[in-house]
């Protein structure tokens, strides 16, 4: 008899129906096909007459390939019933919906891990995100605030974030004159105010503002009005603008005080402002108009006046071009002071944010890093997860299709699932950044974000991480699921799933996946880990004094009451006396500034040595008692006494530093210094040289990192003491050694203030050790904090990633360790076997991490403190333990549900 | 209707009437065909098959496979309850076309 089924299979196959479709057919017809040759033979037909019709009838019309063809574009339209196909879609996608949440409950392990790490991923990268953009890349509400600059006075010898940024009033005024390259050029002051009410003094920040500044920031004011060019007329009654938190916190938000009159500084000045919340220019609380005067101006506290400069560029100019513009003007000026001027530099066009944020933008930038890595090994894990669970679902997924699923069903309920699992991950995710965003506002360091800036989630940020945390599970999701509706469906059918699982292809993906996730991790805790040891490294640095038990504070004295050394001195005699008598002092101390801050800069000469234009030092003006509450140890002759203080005898200490500069190590005592910087304050000196008398250890006065100023990682800068009393000018700073909590005596020493002359405020009262910890530490710990806390997560989600891929192929292969302890495998081997086929895994990554920590180290190494190296061995050994044990924990659960298999249960199994 | 749609609908009516009483298979419907017509109207595989196809598709017919002891297994089709009224409408259909058809013919030999 002939074969009827190859005849039908060949016009059968250019229909692509699909194997199982197609067998079942060839089957049909050819039943068909057999019994007609039969009742043709038994009619009496010969077999080839009988063969011969059967095939005419086979061919007849060649209807068969036809009408299977449009059997084939009629399947798509569904049936032609009256249930309409809208319905029917509705109906099956609620099936599939109840389906995916079904396998979810029978399989919560998945779905929590899945969405778990997910949220991570969006929650992380969404708040950093958010908070680099409000910080770095949007913080100012100002009129086209990306384009307003500062200028910055750099030397050719200074580092690269070094300079003066604080003008004259000549320079100012000369810049704003002569340049062909800016739009408009405004410039503010500090100008820190006492005011004055029923209660006592208080004092609050003011700016100093130049005309046209209010017009360049264009902000409305919330209520009253800005400041305007009638305030700058000689006469115009005086008026200042009043920042809205300010307004909130010290007036309760009253309405009434607009145009009331407060006395500021002992002017009278009209309230005419408010401005909305995120005006913040300055940081200050106030904002009152001033109006720069040619000729050495003196400004706050008797010190030479310092303008901050803020410009626009002219359209079609470029900042180098404004840069040789400014630079060439400020050489003029040059040449008539060389004095006030570097020998050689350059005026650095700027943009604003950096000002403030420069501290803190390369640790931003750092954990943006760690961040993207972090989402890297989310979206892994996930990707991980769906190749598993789709690989072990291959047999699920041919059977609906031999049951009639077409491959748009098969994709549209792997896609459901993939959406419940991001959206599950999307909402966690948002609740994770929400809180992230909390913690890192709360824990960012002091003055390292603009006071205008107000951080909030981004949402374009938001929805890139959504987006991108949606589209993961569906990829890896259907990548499998689309190769399976390819593959041939009787085959994953018959392989009754022992052995190989998946397929070698997907199993080295997976493998891939894990060793690439462990190499990110490697990578994150090794930046953790040379975060660490620089911070440690950093609290190792001695800062040349005993900070505990000290307590210090500014001291705001009435302008107009203080202006010479006599009238200062006259204040502080008896406030000391006061301060040490209250219980528990141990001695009190005047300064103008405390450390780490850097002191005044001023020119030097240095008696025998020959004029020099670069010597420069701090000049700190001190009490006798200032070393001695400080513990700062003496290494050669003496301190100030009482009587050298009191006659305001031109006597100085130098550090060790000064010595060693300035000096060339020879024996200072004896020598004089030259202070030209004390030639220029509005108490001046006329013959500022002072005999050394003393040197003291070298003291931490580099200020904090960023704002030009290197913090503890710069030198140590050469240094003068002198008599306080020798200058009416300058800050003026208490300091109290105390036997107890130096809080603790805040009050008495306010009132011990207020004894003396009730005008003063205290500003800035504060613990010293405290104050120098949120100096100097703070930023580094919020590096070291935030890449603690993603190297942590990226731990958690590494031994996730591990243990459930181990997990999967030990479930997977349940029947074969059943066939080898069946065998006489011992427990013990099959725990070895498990853990090593993890383990090769996490080495793998180990390594692979090693070599790109290593190949970033370059670029983290700035971040570092100078003896610690990317390659630090120590903090490489530890990581890589860390990780590897993790990894053999993640492995060890697994391994030991293996070896728990019992041989008999396994074998029954399937 | 349309000539074309007539034929259509005729030939899916034969069948769906074919298996109203019980499930029949492709062959058996095909010969019920031709010897209830009397040889004048047959179904050749390639056309039959098709038909049951795409009649199945809608889910008017529900094809499956039957395993008989002794025999091979064959694939029966039933009509399905939505088959039933297609089949009902379909008839009542027919039965009016023939009618009008009549009532011209006979009007003629009058």
């Amino acid at each position: 008899m002939p074969d009827w089924r190859e005849e039908i299979a060949s016009r059968l196959s250019s229909l692509n129906l699909g194997s199982t479709c197609e067998i079942e057919i060839i089957e049909e017809l050819s039943q068909h096909l057999e019994d007609r040759y039969h009742e043709l033979v038994s009619g009496g037909a010969t077999d080839d007459d009988a063969r011969r019709d059967v095939l005419i009838e086979l061919n007849y019309e060649n209807l068969l390939a036809q009408g299977r063809l449009e059997m084939v574009r009629l399947a798509a339209p569904g049936p032609v019933v009256s249930r309409n196909s809208r319905q029917t879609f509705f109906a099956s996608l609620g099936q599939d919906l109840r389906y995916a949440l079904r396998q979810f409950r029978r399989n919560s392990g998945f779905a929590a891990v899945a969405i778990i790490t997910l949220a991570l991923g969006i929650g992380a990268s969404t708040a950093i995100f958010s908070v680099i953009d409000n910080v770095l890349l949007e913080p100012f509400p100002y009129k086209d605030a990306g384009q307003i600059l500062f200028l910055r006075l750099h030397g050719s010898i200074q580092g690269p974030d070094e300079g003066r940024q604080g003008y004259s009033a000549d320079e100012l005024l000369e810049l704003t004159r002569q340049n062909q390259s800016l739009e408009s050029v405004v410039g503010t002051t500090d100008d820190p105010v006492l005011y004055k009410h029923c209660a006592g003094v208080e004092w609050l920040y003011g700016a100093d503002m130049t005309p046209g500044s209010f017009e360049f920031f264009a902000m409305p004011a919330l209520y009253g009005r800005v400041l305007q060019p009638a305030d700058y007329k000689p006469g115009a009654p005086p008026v200042f603008v009043l920042r809205y938190k300010t307004w909130k916190s010290r007036f309760n938000g009253d309405p009434n005080v607009l145009n009331k009159v407060f006395v500021l500084n002992g002017t009278a000045r009209t309230l005419v402002g408010i401005m909305p919340p995120r005006f913040g220019w300055y940081d200050a609380d106030l904002w009152i108009p001033k109006t720069p005067n040619p000729g050495i101006s003196t400004g706050y506290a008797g010190l030479p006046e310092r303008w901050f400069i803020l410009a626009r560029l002219k359209p079609g100019v470029s900042r180098s071009q404004a840069s040789a513009d400014l630079t060439g003007i400020l050489n003029r000026l040059a040449k008539l002071q060389p004095q006030n001027y570097p020998a050689q530099f350059q005026v650095f066009v700027m943009q604003i944010g950096h000002s403030v944020t420069g501290h803190v933008e390369s640790t931003l930038y750092t954990v943006l890093g760690a961040v993207g890595l972090l989402l890297l090994i989310g979206c892994v894990n996930v990707a991980n997860l769906m190749l598993a669970r789709a690989t072990s679902r291959e047999k699920e997924f041919a059977l609906r299709a031999v049951l009639g699923a077409g491959p748009a069903r098969l994709v549209r309920l792997l896609l459901v699932e993939g959406l419940l699992l991001a959206m599950g991950g999307a909402v966690l995710g948002v609740l994770i950044a929400w809180g992230g965003l909390k913690l890192i506002v709360a824990t960012m360091p002091p003055d390292s974000i603009p006071a205008e800036s107000v951080i909030g989630l981004n949402p374009q940020v938001m929805a890139f991480s959504l987006v991108l945390a949606v589209l993961t599970p569906l990829i890896f999701g259907l990548a499998p699921a689309l190769q399976a509706a390819r593959r041939d469906l009787n085959d994953p059918l018959r392989d009754i799933g022992r052995g190989v699982i998946g397929g070698f292809r997907t199993a080295r993906m997976r493998d891939a996946a894990v060793v690439m996730e462990v190499a990110v991790s490697l990578t994150l805790l090794i930046g953790a880990g040379l975060l660490m040891h620089s911070f440690l490294a950093l609290r190792d640095v001695n800062l040349g004094l005993r900070a505990d038990h000290v307590f210090k504070t500014m001291l705001l004295l009435p302008p107009d009451r203080y202006k010479t050394a006599e009238q200062v001195s006259t204040f502080f005699r008896p406030v000391l006396e006061r301060v040490k008598a209250i219980p528990g002092v141990m001695d009190a101390a005047e300064s103008s500034s405390v450390p780490p801050d850097n002191s005044r800069d001023s020119k030097v000469e240095v008696s025998g040595e020959s004029p020099d234009d670069q010597r420069q030092a701090q000049v700190q003006n001190v009490s006798e008692t200032y070393f001695r509450v400080l513990r700062i140890p003496f290494e050669m002759g003496r301190g100030f006494t009482e009587a050298e203080i009191n006659d305001a005898r031109k006597v100085a200490v130098v550090n060790r530093k000064f010595v060693s500069t300035y000096l060339s190590g020879d024996d200072p005592i004896g020598r004089r210094v030259k202070v030209m910087g004390l030639e220029s304050v509005a108490d001046s000196l006329r013959e500022p040289s002072f005999e050394i008398v003393g040197v003291v250890s070298d003291v931490a006065n580099q200020g904090s990192p960023g704002y030009g100023r290197g913090g503890l990682q710069a030198p140590i800068e050469p240094q003068v003491w002198v008599p306080y009393t020798v200058t009416g000018s300058g800050e003026q700073v208490l300091v109290v050694r105390s036997t107890q909590t130096p809080m603790a005596i805040m009050d008495e020493v306010q009132q011990a203030v207020w004894a003396t002359d009730s005008g003063v405020a205290l500003m800035y009262p504060d613990a010293l050790d405290h104050a120098i910890s949120r100096k100097l530490y703070a930023t580094p710990r919020f590096a070291l904090l935030l890449m603690i806390i993603f190297g942590s997560v990226g731990l958690i989600l590494v031994t996730v990633g591990v243990y459930s891929v181990l997990a999967y192929t030990t479930a997977q292969k349940t029947h074969e360790i059943g066939i080898r302890m069946a065998l006489g495998a011992e427990r013990a081997n099959v725990l070895q076997l498990v853990i090593i086929e993890g383990l090769r895994l996490v080495l793998a990554g180990v390594a692979v991490g090693l070599v790109v920590s290593l190949l970033l180290g370059r670029a983290v190494e700035a971040q570092l403190w100078p003896g610690v190296k990317p390659y630090d061995p120590a903090t490489l050994a530890i990581t890589v333990l860390l990780l590897l044990t993790t990894g053999a924990l993640a492995c060890w659960i697994p391994a030991r549900r293996a070896a728990r298999v019992d041989p008999m249960v396994a074998l029954r199994y399937e | 209707m349309s000539e074309l749609e007539w034929k259509k609908v005729s030939a899916e009516l034969l069948i769906l009437s074919l298996v109203e009483a019980r499930p029949r298979h492709g062959y058996e419907i095909s010969k019920l065909i031709e010897q209830r017509s009397g040889g004048a109207v047959r179904f050749y595989v390639a056309s039959l098959y098709p038909l049951l196809y795409r009649l199945e598709k809608r889910g008017w017919i529900l094809g499956r496979w039957v395993e008989k002891s002794g025999q091979r297994r064959r694939r029966y089709y039933r009509l399905t309850s939505e088959g039933q009224k297609v089949l009902a409408s379909q008839r009542r259909g027919w039965q009016a076309f023939v009618e009008a058809v009549n009532r011209i013919t006979e009007a003629e030999h009058a």
